[in-house]
């Protein structure tokens, strides 16, 4: 190449660096207003959604900037879009570690990018980041039992510190919070300090309590200090973990979707405001004809539904959706200017759970609203899991599959499909009776939980059979993890009366090839685990294909 | 041997792909078709029958690997050499990429005087 032709080259790349430093304005911009959103969104499932469009923008920056000279910023960016990875990756995401991140962006976006070509410009500050988890206080005055709770909770991805007594714990709270507390009272006393410290925080925080007793005054004591578990020692930690995760999630649970129907739009338009305020998501119907449609698409938890409207009246439409089985699920409440008690009975005989009387003051209507909703959700994710093992029902299982074979076809990422299934089980129910055999499959389940991340799907498959979908995870690596689990399931010693016995499982595992349908890999998977049991059973095979 | 003349460049990010253009016309004397989209490179690559196919990994909708296992259904890839182009790192990622079909894959940033020659060093190892 001539000098010319260089000169002219290196112009003309001038130009475009100029052309993408007037942009790098904008794209940071948006940056900034993307990490204002995080800060502000509290719900776990929309905040994940925000997350991954600022990874997608850094990982933007990241390719772009260093090419046009930003090198230090397109470094940063990198750094910053890793650390979303890990974010996302963690298997409990907490509030505060999306936080330090949103700051660290805005700080990154705040900040007029300066072309380093010549060198020289100084280094970013380090900071240092907050681990993703979620974290947890605990308090138990016995050190061994404490490290041991603390251990088995680390197992299930939370950041737990262990505090020796309560002037330390009350310490830490000042010092960082946490985003929920797990207590070990010995005397009702400590309940006053409890119910103390929780006054002095801005908003109390999620509390678990562990006592010796379930008597009335010590749960009442509980409660009043913000208790939202209560467990008597000897403690099912399992139980515990369940108790921890409802409430983290309640904290940060999505939205909840209310459906207000009424031909009254300006009515329905200053209800919904006031909803929206509280952070629910609203969606307006002022013809009741087409209730069904939109509750099919939008999937509402609670229905706020006129009594007096033209074509057909509030209980009319609410016997209507009653008739369908999959919207029992949803709470009615009618809305009206009745003041007439038998005239509102008779509407709640006909369906519907509540009557909300026309003008009803802001908070009153999102406290009903609200606490409908909260009931509704817990219900329906209670039914949506299996009873004995808190995992997902056959149904929701393959629904999950169907979901993530989707995904794969997307992403071109591989997952892979386990079927698993308790060897000899039937002859553990005939020998040591059906609660042994119960216990057996509490286990497992709890066991597979521990050990596979948060986005694997896990469900009771059958009676002793289970599916596990892993995604973005190979045929290889699901053995190597799945053979570590039947190690460690293997081990483990389980009484009935004064006879001990161990279990072993058999599994299969198929990965997804970017064509086949969900059902086909089942049938792979499940061709595997026929194989393993086959060749003598507690052992995990791969579908040859 | 068959001599690199058309190369077809798949990215989404116009700034990377003016750079991209320049980079490969004006230093390495080649021929570019930049295409915004997966969608459009299925359009476009039969009429512009590329020697060479660069892809961006990341892009919304059809993302590189879908692109390039469409790419494949549409057209021999037996002799046009497709390489990736990612800002990620992870020697995990890049070796999923070559197992996708991928011959090579470029790390963004890049420098624009020195992209034309390494592709030329990646069209000439697979000539043997």
């Amino acid at each position: 190449m001539d000098d010319r032709t260089r000169l002219a080259l290196q112009a003309q790349l001038a130009q475009l660096e100029q052309q993408f430093g007037e942009r790098l304005q904008a794209d940071l911009t948006d940056l900034a207003t993307l990490a204002q959103d995080l800060q502000q969104t509290r719900a776990t499932a929309s905040r994940r959604l925000v997350m991954l469009s600022i990874r997608e923008r850094l990982h933007r920056l990241a390719g772009a900037a260093g090419t046009f000279g930003f090198a230090k910023l397109g470094e940063r960016a990198r750094q910053l879009e890793q650390r979303a990875d890990r974010w996302l990756d963690s298997a409990k995401p907490g509030s505060r570690a999306a936080e330090a991140f949103a700051r660290a962006v805005l700080q990154l976006a705040g900040e007029t990018p300066g072309q380093e070509r010549d060198g020289a410009a100084e280094l970013p500050e380090h900071h240092e980041e907050p681990a993703p988890g979620c974290r947890i206080y605990l308090m138990k005055a016995d050190p061994v039992a404490g490290a041991s709770m603390a251990v088995t909770l680390r197992n299930f991805g939370y950041l737990v510190s262990q505090w020796p007594n309560f002037a330390a714990l009350e310490k830490a709270v000042a010092d960082e919070l946490p985003d929920a507390l797990i207590v070990s009272v010995e005397h009702d006393s400590k309940f006053e300090a409890l119910a103390a410290l929780q006054q002095g925080l801005e908003q109390p925080l999620p509390l678990l309590v562990i006592h010796d007793r379930a008597d009335f005054a010590s749960q009442l004591a509980a409660v009043r200090a913000g208790a939202q578990g209560f467990f008597v020692r000897p403690l099912d930690i399992t139980q515990l973990e369940n108790s921890l995760e409802r409430c983290l999630d309640r904290q940060q649970g999505e939205p909840f979707r209310v459906l207000i129907v009424d031909d009254d739009l300006e009515l329905a338009t200053r209800y919904s405001l006031v909803l929206r305020n509280a952070q629910m998501q609203v969606q307006i119907l002022t013809e009741p004809t087409r209730v069904l449609e939109t509750m099919r698409s939008f999937n509402p938890e609670v229905l706020l539904l006129d009594v007096n409207m033209p074509d057909c009246s509030g209980p009319e439409l609410a016997q209507m959706i009653r008739l369908h089985d999959e919207w029992l699920r949803v709470t009615i409440i009618y809305l009206s200017a009745e003041t007439d008690t038998h005239r509102q009975m008779a509407a709640l005989l006909k369906a519907g759970d509540d009557f909300i009387t026309k003008p009803i003051s802001d908070t009153a209507l999102v406290a009903a609203v609200y606490s409908h909703a909260q009931r509704a959700r817990s219900l329906s994710t209670a039914l949506a899991r299996d009873s004995l093992t808190g995992l997902l029902k056959h149904a929701d299982i393959k629904e999950q599959l169907a979901l993530e074979v989707q995904r794969t076809t997307r992403t071109g990422k591989p997952a892979s499909v386990v079927m698993l299934d308790l060897d000899h089980f039937k002859q553990i129910n005939d020998t040591y009776g059906h609660a042994a055999g119960d216990n057996v499959i509490r286990a497992l389940a709890n066991l597979l939980r521990q050990r596979l991340r948060r986005i694997d799907s896990l469900g009771r498959y059958g009676g002793e059979e289970f599916v596990a979908v892993l995604p973005e995870c190979s045929a290889l690596q699901a053995r190597r993890i799945f053979d570590e689990i039947r190690v460690r399931f293997a081990a483990l010693s389980f009484n009935a009366g004064d006879q001990e016995f161990r279990v072993t499982f058999s599994a299969g595992i198929c990965e997804t090839d970017g064509h086949s349908a969900s059902g086909l890999l089942l049938e792979h998977a499940d061709q595997a685990l026929y194989v393993a049991k086959h060749n003598g059973r507690n052992q995990v095979q791969i579908a040859q294909r | 041997m068959a001599e690199l003349r058309r190369i077809l460049h798949v990215e989404d990010d116009p700034s990377i792909q003016a750079v991209t253009k320049l980079a490969l016309e004006a230093v390495g004397g080649y021929e570019v078709l930049s295409c915004s989209s997966g969608a459009q490179a299925l359009e476009e690559v039969e009429a512009f029958a590329p020697d060479f196919i660069l892809l961006d990994v990341m892009m919304p909708g059809m993302d590189g690997p879908q692109t390039l296992l469409r790419l494949r259904e549409r057209i021999d890839l037996e002799r046009i050499p497709v390489t990736f182009m990612t800002a990620k790192v992870q020697p995990s990622e890049i070796e999923h990429l070559r197992k996708l079909g991928a011959r090579d894959v470029i790390v963004k940033p890049f420098d624009p005087m020195q992209l034309a020659e390494q592709i030329r060093s990646i069209w000439l190892s697979g000539r043997y």
